[in-house]
């Protein structure tokens, strides 16, 4: 096989085990298994992949690697692979560990926040428990080798609240890689509940061109999405990114620093990416200038300025430019300070998610719930209210960034795939944001 | 398979019901990174999916790993044990089943050098227009799925698919277009012509003020907000547990007195089937007749539980692949026109479907090429807009329906004409 360049396998068995309770009712609890490997052999050209079941670790690779290498006969694009730093971390220790605890005693703890959230008004209750095991061995042509196995799990419950035929919705979640999180998690229930009830007297938001404040969850998705995917190496080198070409340029304010890091103990670490490079930091927006890329070891070679360690993949999938712990850093401006400059706006809590065209660099994101901000005042509260924007302009909007960072958890699609992200910010306040809603005067 | 007859075996021997689910599929793709072949994919996939039934118990579990079964079915049973127990009349028994839909074209070959041609076809389709192509991809795939269970069942089908897709730039106008089906007929080049059209096509755009607009939403972006909306919405699980917004208006119209909306699985489509996921025979449901809501969709489990009969809805979209609620083939029905005559803002597609309230409708979201459309021709484009609006009211506003129809997901749709849509301008 001299036509191979290289070649890694990347194993990745496990277990996944779910809860799902509803009105009070245990519909669904238990476990199922998995065993996936991805075989990716770079040929003449390009790669060939192979993606199979139930891969012997111990047997004989030689006939996948020549089946890969036989896919790669079509591909006509000269792939180059940057060299990289080759470690793994430490998986950060686990506080109680999920895989020590019954699936009864979860299912009792989780039906305690469902339970919580059965408040007056509402009319249906609903949590789900999502726990993975994922045992990941990775080797590659040049002998790197390593394995490790990383336990994920978390959360959602939802409300709903009907009065007189409207109806409406409260949901929280919490998802960790540091162990079982289910105890004493009551309130999250209760919160949830709360929303919903409240949101039936917010009135639709209506759409238009005012200031708006950020809270963290909803600022984190906004920094995940207007700079995250335009960040990303391989929509850089396939010209489908706006920040193609512009490192260096200045287009945020200079308090504006965002970063992905995959190596930080959160939702989305990784103790080393999915073709075998070490993990750290990447400075994506310095002081409010294109900094760096994220990068595989392919997008690295082809584009430069940025460092690899920023390719990951779901099981049984390959390895793509993803991000992972996304974040704006702190500025210095207090929470009392962004809401009193507003003065007439709009605040904007919590996320239904989002999405970009990194090309075009336009973005949209939606708002769980938001505020009426009136003479520096929260007023009102309003429901559906959505934000969308375009990436070059936008970080130029942002006219404070506070200094109460949190980060929240996630799970971000790309090419088919999902992978666990968390994205946080600080409290921020834009100028001129471009608000969705569907309400009148 | 003897595999199968095992399981059943074996399971028999620690709870009342089982029922077991197989899935084979193998696949290959190939990708262009600008015009270039970078990869090229083959995938073998394999996946057992076992439910097990005892007094009222349902447990459920899978793996792809046909040795360990027994670990699988332990972890079925265990699963069980942890359930609350419901009303539960049995597993289905061997019924008629409807002709088969078609889907399933035995000339298709996982052919790598089809994909080749069907990538070139692509690039050679988006020649025409002045936009750089920045990716695609081209895949064919043949699965095999059996289901059977402790009453009898032992059905299996086959069903093929050919997919491409290319996305275009020009400075920064984007354009994206695929095409897929059961069968090997699918046309590349007018994929590839269409993409470059919408990236050439955009680079001029023009504001157009927040107001009131027709609006002519494409097939592909009328099935994000069905599938985001309307089909949790039709769940008879999510009617009976109070979270959708048609529970208790069976009988009421709800959406234009024109529309008639319905699953039909015995049309070609990517999902349609002769069988539902837990065995029962898949049949034709009316949700909406001239606007008037007639039912809901159910399973085994659900309709059991609330005094209803299964309509063959079970799909393979719950935890580890075991059966829950879903449509297998949504169509709509209603008076056909041409829906691009008269002056409309036409929307390709739009961006962030999924952040709709999925309970209420209401959404608001960016519009993706967004452009002016007369006379049956795209005249001139809109830079940025947003639409907001809720979903149950847009299918209230509908004028008319286009006279094409085009597989998008499990659906089968056509572009529809709404009158009066409130449009966000930048």
């Amino acid at each position: 096989m001299n036509n191979v360049r290289y070649y890694d396998i990347r194993h990745v068995r496990g277990s996944s085990t779910h809860i799902d309770i509803d009105n009070g009712v245990v519909e669904s609890a238990g476990t199922s298994f998995f065993d996936h490997a991805v075989v990716r052999v770079l040929g003449e050209k390009g790669w060939g992949i192979l993606t199979l079941e139930n891969l012997d670790p111990d047997g004989p690779t030689d006939a996948l690697i020549r089946e890969a290498l036989d896919l790669a006969r079509i591909t006509e694009d000269p792939v180059d692979l940057a060299d990289a730093d080759r470690r793994v971390l430490p998986v950060p220790a686990v506080g109680e560990d999920p895989r020590d605890v019954s699936l009864e005693e979860k299912t009792h703890l989780l039906a305690g926040i469902e339970q919580a959230a059965g408040c007056a008004g509402i009319v249906n209750t609903r949590a789900r428990y999502a726990e993975t095991n994922e045992q990941v061995r990775f080797v590659d042509s040049s002998g790197v080798e390593f394995s490790y196995e990383i336990p994920r799990c978390g959360f959602s419950v939802v409300a709903v609240a009907a009065r007189g035929g409207e109806m409406q919705m409260g949901r929280e979640s919490l998802h960790t890689i540091r162990g079982l999180n289910l105890r004493h998690r009551e309130e999250m229930g209760t919160k949830a509940a709360d929303t919903a009830v409240a949101l039936l007297d917010a009135r639709a938001a209506k759409g238009g061109k005012m200031r708006a404040v950020l809270d963290p969850e909803l600022a984190g998705v906004f920094a995940h999405e207007a700079i995250g995917h335009a960040s990303e190496g391989d929509l850089v080198r396939e010209g489908n990114s706006v920040l193609a070409g512009k490192t260096g340029e200045l287009i945020g304010s200079p308090t504006l620093t965002i970063v992905d890091d995959p190596s930080l103990p959160e939702f989305g670490f990784e103790p080393v990416d999915a073709e075998g490079v070490s993990v750290g930091r990447t400075e994506l927006i310095r002081n409010g200038r294109v900094n760096a890329y994220m990068h595989s070891r392919q997008t690295l070679a082809a584009v430069g300025n940025g460092r690899a360690g920023h390719a990951r993949a779901s099981a049984g999938d390959p390895p793509l430019v993803r991000m992972s712990n996304t974040f704006i850093e702190n500025g210095d401006a207090a929470y009392d300070e962004i809401v009193a400059e507003c003065r007439n706006g709009i605040l904007l809590k919590g996320s239904r998610g989002g999405q970009v065209d990194p090309g075009r660099g336009v973005f949209q994101f939606n708002a769980e719930y938001g505020y009426i901000v009136e003479d520096g005042a929260l007023g009102a509260m309003v429901r559906d209210v959505s934000l969308s924007g375009e990436i070059l302009g936008t970080l130029h909007a942002i006219a404070l960034v506070g200094d109460d960072r949190t980060m929240h958890q996630g799970y971000c699609g790309k090419g088919g795939q999902s992978v666990p992200v968390s994205d946080g910010s600080p409290h921020i306040l834009l100028e001129d944001a471009m608000v969705g809603g569907n309400g009148t005067d | 398979m003897e595999l199968i007859e095992e399981i059943l075996r074996a399971g028999g021997e620690l709870v009342e019901e089982i029922e077991v689910y197989v899935s084979e599929a193998s696949s290959i793709s190939a990708e262009l990174k600008r015009t270039l072949i970078e990869n090229a994919g083959g995938d073998r996939g394999f996946g057992i999916g076992i439910r097990v039934v005892d007094r009222g118990r349902i447990g459920v579990s899978s793996t792809g790993s046909p040795k360990d079964w027994r670990a699988c079915l332990n972890a079925a049973v265990a699963s069980a044990r942890l359930a609350h127990p419901q009303e539960w009349g049995g597993l289905p028994a061997p019924a008629a089943l409807p002709a088969a839909p078609p889907i399933f074209d035995p000339s298709i070959r996982l052919d790598p050098d089809w994909t080749r041609s069907a990538l070139e076809e692509m690039l050679r389709g988006a020649a025409g227009h002045d936009a750089e192509v920045t990716g695609g991809s081209a895949s064919l795939s043949r699965s095999k799925m059996t289901i059977a269970n402790s009453s009898g069942v032992f059905y299996d089908q086959e069903r093929t698919s050919a997919g491409c897709s290319l996305e275009c730039i020009n400075e920064q106008s984007t354009g994206f277009e695929f095409d897929v089906s059961p069968f090997i007929g699918i046309d590349p080049c007018r994929t590839g012509e269409r993409a470059a059209f919408f990236a050439e096509h955009g680079v001029e755009g023009e504001k157009i003020e927040t107001g009131d607009y027709d609006l002519v939403l494409s097939p592909v972006a009328l099935s994000q907000l069905l599938g985001h909306v309307l089909e949790p919405a039709l769940s008879g699980r999510n009617v009976h547990a109070g979270r959708s917004w048609l529970a208790g208006k069976i009988g009421e119209e709800c959406i234009g007195e024109n529309l008639s909306i319905s699953d039909d699985p015995s049309r070609c489509g990517l999902s349609s089937t002769r069988f539902d996921a837990e065995g029962v025979p898949a049949r034709r449901i009316t949700f909406f007749e001239n606007g008037v809501l007639q039912g809901y969709a159910y399973d085994l489990r659900t309709a059991y539980r609330y005094g209803q009969e299964s309509t063959g809805s079970a799909v393979r979209s719950g935890p580890g692949g075991a059966p829950a609620i879903g449509l297998h083939t949504l169509i709509i029905e209603g008076p056909r026109d041409a829906v691009d005559d008269e002056p409309a803002v036409y929307v390709h597609d739009i961006v962030g479907a999924h952040t709709a309230n999925s309970l209420t409708g209401d959404f608001s979201v960016e519009l993706s090429n967004p452009s002016w459309v007369e006379d049956g021709a795209f005249t001139v484009p809109v830079r940025s807009a947003m639409l907001a609006g809720n979903v149950f009211e847009l299918l209230g506003a509908v004028a008319a329906l286009g006279k094409e129809e085009r597989l998008v997901g499990g659906a089968v749709l056509p572009a529809v004409r709404l009158n009066k849509q409130h449009i966000i301008g930048t």
